[in-house]
């Protein structure tokens, strides 16, 4: 490094000024996420001074109250934007209140309010969360604190934390505070995971496994945000993108390789929050291991938040160096849609499974973000919406069939043989599920996909859609054989015993149902009123076209 | 030393930063010198500790302490290290050798460190050369401080560890435990010192005593260091790590010969550099006390601080010994619910209160607001008092009620809470003589007090 | 660096008087092999064995370890505050008092729920 560069890096890293006057910030705009931190402090709170007996209630209403409130201040928040569509950012542009953060933080709510119900669930057997997480599995302490009837009420606050996180994710507009967001977000899912009442040796090493991925992870994202500051000299978003488009910020001279390894090393922990193969092998032994409501959450917010980020990340501040990092995702997206489609086929455990399927339309999405247009964002948000809820309620329907003996959750796909003439009703909403998963006309999965798949045809991506076309067949055949099998087969001797949907799981259920339907048969609100609209931005003419706050 | 120009001009620049102009500038001799001072010093007050520790302990017990050796037996402790490096170096077979030999080596080397830091006294003139009383100052001195206690630890840790034996082991581990309870009472009582002096360099916060020594006007955090500087160096009342009682000796029951003498060095040396943070952080360092200066303004130059700085320090390690004389050791329970519960609570509320105050009279605000948040604050700790002694109060209660169920109980049935007790039928330790029925029927109480006679 | 060399150099010194005194109580003292001296010492009965590896400790200590990052960093936190409190103002003051009570929910939590205990 030569003299006048290091006496342009002091001036970049200058000791930050001490401020006149107390900084404004517009705590409006941040008011869903405090909303939230305050409900998961509260939480705290009362799990310290609370009465044991009235503790679920207490953070149940506070939880759902929370959640409630946030969705309405976020929605409220529409209205607060600037109408030419650009993004406010608030707090020292740290974070980015915009329509897609607007879009995203709604969903992730709404999904988080239908994963909260499925905690929730106390009916007919006892929740899915272990009585005392410290106790040594089958010990003598575990039955102790069985028959006491002890519960983890802590599962309320952790899950308010993980979703502040996961609200924060999509909206950070610096990668400092994206990486705080991650491990926010990340933090208390770790634990939640652990903490299954059923096989907890099981879901133990699940959350071990969650643990030191994700740690690895983290680790290489913080790498990549250390490279790249050395390339841009600002972990702002919008600085790294005037650096990238600049071609380097004058901090160092030739900083591509730089850049360049920022870019894969920051890429690599999004892929792998985001569950893309090669990143993906936590996905199916964590979404097996964890409690199956916790997994609920994990497969819609987390995979939403995570996609959120990423999106914003590769459009906001590595958008000008678009054909640097194409071929990368370029890979990981062919890698994803068939090495994911392939093993999902051999899967005979219905939460593996979903996994896989997760995994699969990780890399459907993954086509959007290669378009790298705002159409691309509009369909990757609308996918995640629709992928959202239909997994929601596909989990849903997994915590009701319980195998006979010991009263676990039926995992192994034998059993599920012949449920479709047991219990119809339940089987149909699965059945339902799976074809949007698939991807089969009139259901929200084929009005994703599309979109999806049209926005990477016009950026030039064909031959990524045809693999996408063929993969998703390959996936519907799996899909399709499960439907069969509870439908056509005949029912199995020590068939499953299927719990009456209690109130909350009802309800997951009907909204899963119903938000499939209604996505899939008229979409047109969604896509025209509630997405950023491209259309309506270039009329404007000054923002930018895909809505992102910069 | 590197040639790079833009490192040079960096090093320049953090010894020109304000408040470090004396420091840094030293000829090497010069350094070396203090520096050997300074182990000296160390080494000597080591050996005169040990001796005044044992001849006070002695005179407040009503007996002479050793006076055999050399006037007033002074040279005792010397020949007590000499004759522990003649004794056998015993290394027992199942140790983890090399954590072993490693544990005293981390315990002592890093509790040297510390003392380098510590002004005791202004700049004088030494051989020619103007140089301060302190071997260097830095930007982060309190800093270094705390970091080479928390390193001294990992040696009780490690040593107790590789021990691979119960009672070290559980010594190591309760060391560790209440070394870093007590280590963040320790951390939060200097916030209080930052808040006034503005800055983390010992020479600075010496100077920042000019008018009143901190001791005064943070009383509160100066009370809770004195406790946590005895904490944090294993001494009575808080030296469970090597209760002799239960552990044998601790986390060094296993160590012998020169290696024992390593783990008592760094006990002793650790007690001077905590003793000498208290005299610089709140005792005003080596300024001389107030009433002196104003009937003697030379007292605050040349040689002349040394002496205030020795006295002060003085009477901190008198304060340890004489502790050690008057409390019995607690229990390790009561030493974790003190460091836990009532320190750092207090700690917490205090720097809230001063600092608080501070901003308040600094950015302008009326002295009513000021005066009300301090009145504020007074009923604060005042509801919390009660309600504290209030629970006390309930606590003891019920375990007093308890005491007495169980009294009755063991009354009723000699063998209740299982304890072994012959049984009642059988025949007599091998006489056919069946044994006493046993009492069936409980005294009635007589009076309030449940009393157990004939124990 | 020239406010850190003698440091270093305080250092040097202890570290040189440490190993060699070490060295010499290793020379120096004498030699009797004893079977019975070379056992770990547990009273004179025969030590007790010991796990390989050091086995587990009470999660107990895991928890005050865990406390103690919490508030060490709390700690490490409040020092640049400290020191800069003047500058900060009522702005820099209430930022802190927020922070502190965020953690003092935690301890409160840890305290309600026994964590705290060591009897």
């Amino acid at each position: 490094m030569n003299h006048a560069a290091y006496s342009a890096l002091e001036t970049t890293l200058a000791a930050p000024v001490i401020t006149q006057g107390p900084p404004d910030i517009d705590y409006g705009l941040l008011s869903p996420m405090l909303v939230i931190f305050a409900a998961g402090v509260l939480g705290v709170l009362a799990e310290a001074f609370v009465p044991r007996a009235r503790r679920r209630v207490t953070q149940l209403v506070l939880a759902l109250g929370a959640v409630l409130l946030a969705f309405v201040l976020t929605v409220s928040l529409v209205g607060a934007l600037p109408a030419d569509g650009a993004g406010i950012v608030v707090a020292f542009a740290t974070v980015a209140v915009d329509r897609p953060t607007l879009f995203l933080q709604g969903t992730i709510l709404v999904l988080a309010l239908a994963s909260l119900l499925l905690i929730a669930e106390h009916g007919q057997e006892e929740s899915s969360f272990a009585a005392q997480a410290a106790a040594v599995p089958g010990s003598e302490e575990e039955r102790e604190h069985v028959l006491a009837g002890s519960q983890h009420t802590e599962v309320y606050p952790l899950v308010l934390f993980a979703l502040l996180g996961m609200l924060l994710f999509p909206a950070a507009n610096d990668f400092l505070t994206m990486f705080i967001a991650l491990e926010v977000m990340s933090l208390p899912l770790y634990l939640l995971c652990g903490l299954a009442r059923r096989r907890r040796l099981f879901s133990q090493e699940a959350a071990v496994k969650y643990f030191l991925l994700g740690a690895f992870s983290s680790a290489f994202f913080l790498f990549g945000i250390a490279l790249v500051y050395g390339y841009a000299g600002s972990v702002n978003f919008a600085d790294v993108a005037e650096a990238v488009a600049g071609g380097g910020a004058g901090v160092i001279a030739n900083g591509e390789p730089l850049l360049l390894a920022g870019i894969a090393l920051a890429g690599v922990g999004l892929l792998f929050k985001v569950g893309a193969v090669p990143f993906h092998n936590w996905k199916p032994d964590v979404y097996q291991g964890a409690p199956t409501p916790i997994t609920a959450l994990m497969a819609s917010c987390t995979l939403v938040a995570a996609f959120g980020a990423l999106l914003r990340v590769f459009y906001v501040p590595f958008g000008g160096s678009v054909w640097e990092w194409r071929p990368m995702m370029w890979v990981v997206a062919i890698l994803t849609m068939v090495a994911a489609a392939v093993i999902a086929v051999t899967q005979r455990d219905i939460k593996r499974l979903l996994a896989y399927s997760s995994v699969v339309h990780a890399g459907f999405i993954l086509t959007a973000v290669i378009a790298a247009s705002p159409e691309g964002l509009a369909g990757a948000m609308f996918y995640l919406a629709a992928y959202g809820f239909t997994t929601v309620g596909a989990f849903a329907v997994v915590t009701l069939v319980r195998s006979r003996e010991g009263g676990g959750e039926a995992g192994d796909l034998t059993q599920w043989a012949g449920l479709g003439r047991t219990s119809p009703v339940l089987a149909g909403a699965l059945g339902l599920f799976l074809l949007a998963f698939a991807g089969i006309p009139l259901t929200s999965g084929f009005i994703g996909k599309f979109a999806v798949f049209e926005a990477a045809v016009a950026a030039g991506a064909t031959p990524l859609v045809v693999i996408g076309v063929l993969s998703s067949a390959v996936t519907a055949f799996f899909y399709v054989r499960i439907i069969v099998l509870m439908f056509f087969a005949e029912p199995a001797e020590e068939g499953p015993r299927v719990l009456r949907p209690g109130g909350p799981t009802g309800v997951v259920i009907a909204v899963g149902v119903a938000a499939t339907v209604f996505l899939g048969v008229y979409p047109g609100p969604v896509l025209d009123t509630m997405l950023p609209q491209p259309a309506e931005a270039e009329v404007a003419g000054e923002a930018p076209t895909d809505m992102f706050a910069r | 030393m590197t040639t790079h120009p833009s490192v040079h001009a960096e090093a320049v620049r953090l010894a020109a930063e304000p408040g470090f102009e004396g420091f840094g500038t030293d000829p090497w001799w010069i350094i070396l010198i203090k520096a050997l001072v300074i182990f000296v010093f160390l080494m000597l007050c080591v050996l005169m500790m040990i001796m005044a520790d044992r001849k006070v302990m002695g005179r407040m017990q009503q007996r002479h302490g050793p006076n055999r050796l050399g006037p007033w037996g002074l040279l005792q402790s010397l020949a007590d290290g000499v004759k522990l490096s003649l004794k056998e170096d015993l290394i027992p077979r199942s140790v983890d050798k090399v954590v072993y030999i490693a544990a005293p080596m981390v315990a002592a080397i890093p509790a040297f460190l510390a003392f380098s830091v510590i002004p005791v006294g202004p700049e004088v003139s030494m051989f020619g050369v103007q140089t301060r009383l302190q071997l260097t100052d830095l930007p982060v001195a309190v800093l270094l401080v705390l970091a080479t206690a928390s390193i001294g630890v990992y040696g009780i840790v490690l040593a107790g560890w590789a021990s691979r034996s119960p009672y070290p082991l559980l010594g190591g581990l309760r060391a560790s435990a209440q070394v870093i309870s007590y280590e963040i009472a320790m951390g939060l009582s200097f916030i209080a010192v930052f808040i006034y002096s503005g800055t983390l360099s010992t020479s600075g916060i010496v100077e920042a005593q000019q008018p009143i020594w901190f001791a005064i006007i943070l009383f509160p955090s100066f009370v809770i260091y004195l406790i946590t500087m005895v904490g944090e160096t294993n001494r009575l009342p808080f030296d469970l790590a090597e209760g002799e009682g239960e552990l044998v000796g601790g986390f060094m029951t296993e160590y012998s010969s020169m290696k024992f003498t390593m783990f008592f060095l760094a006990e002793y040396v650790n007690m001077v550099t905590v003793a000498a943070m208290s005299v610089t952080l709140f005792l005003g360092g080596y300024l001389a006390p107030p009433p002196i200066t104003t009937f003697w303004p030379g007292a605050n130059e040349g040689w002349w601080p040394v002496l205030w700085w020795l006295a002060k320090f003085a009477a901190v390690m008198f304060l340890f010994i004489w502790l050690r004389g008057s409390l019995p050791r607690v229990r390790y329970d009561q030493l974790m619910q003190l460091g836990w519960k009532l320190l750092i609570p207090v700690q917490l509320v205090w720097i809230t209160a001063v600092a608080t105050i501070r901003v308040l009279r600094n950015e302008g605000y009326p002295p009513l607001v000021t005066s009300a948040v301090i009145v504020v604050f007074f009923l604060a700790v005042l509801a919390a008092l009660l309600a504290m002694s209030r629970s006390a109060e309930r606590r003891q209660a019920a375990e007093a009620e308890e005491r007495a169920r169980d009294a009755r109980a063991v009354h009723e049935d000699p063998a209740y809470g299982g304890f072994p007790v012959p049984p009642a039928h059988a025949p007599h330790y091998g006489s056919s003589v069946p044994a006493e029925e046993p009492r069936t029927a409980p005294p009635a109480p007589s009076g309030k007090r449940e009393e157990v006679t004939g124990a | 660096m020239e406010l850190y060399a003698p440091i270093f150099v305080l250092g040097g010194i202890g570290a040189g008087f440490v190993v060699l005194s070490m060295v010499v109580g290793a020379i120096a003292g004498p030699k009797r092999y004893n079977r019975a001296k070379l056992q770990a010492y547990e009273c004179g009965i025969d030590p007790t064995p010991q796990p390989v590896g050091g086995g587990r400790f009470t999660i107990k200590y895991y928890l005050t370890a865990m406390l103690f990052i919490v508030f060490d960093i709390e700690v490490i936190f409040l020092v640049p505050w400290a020191i800069h409190l003047d500058a900060l103002g009522m702005f820099g003051l209430v930022a802190m008092l927020l922070f502190l009570v965020n953690v003092s929910i935690a301890y409160a939590y840890e305290w309600r729920r026994g964590g705290l205990e060591w009897g």
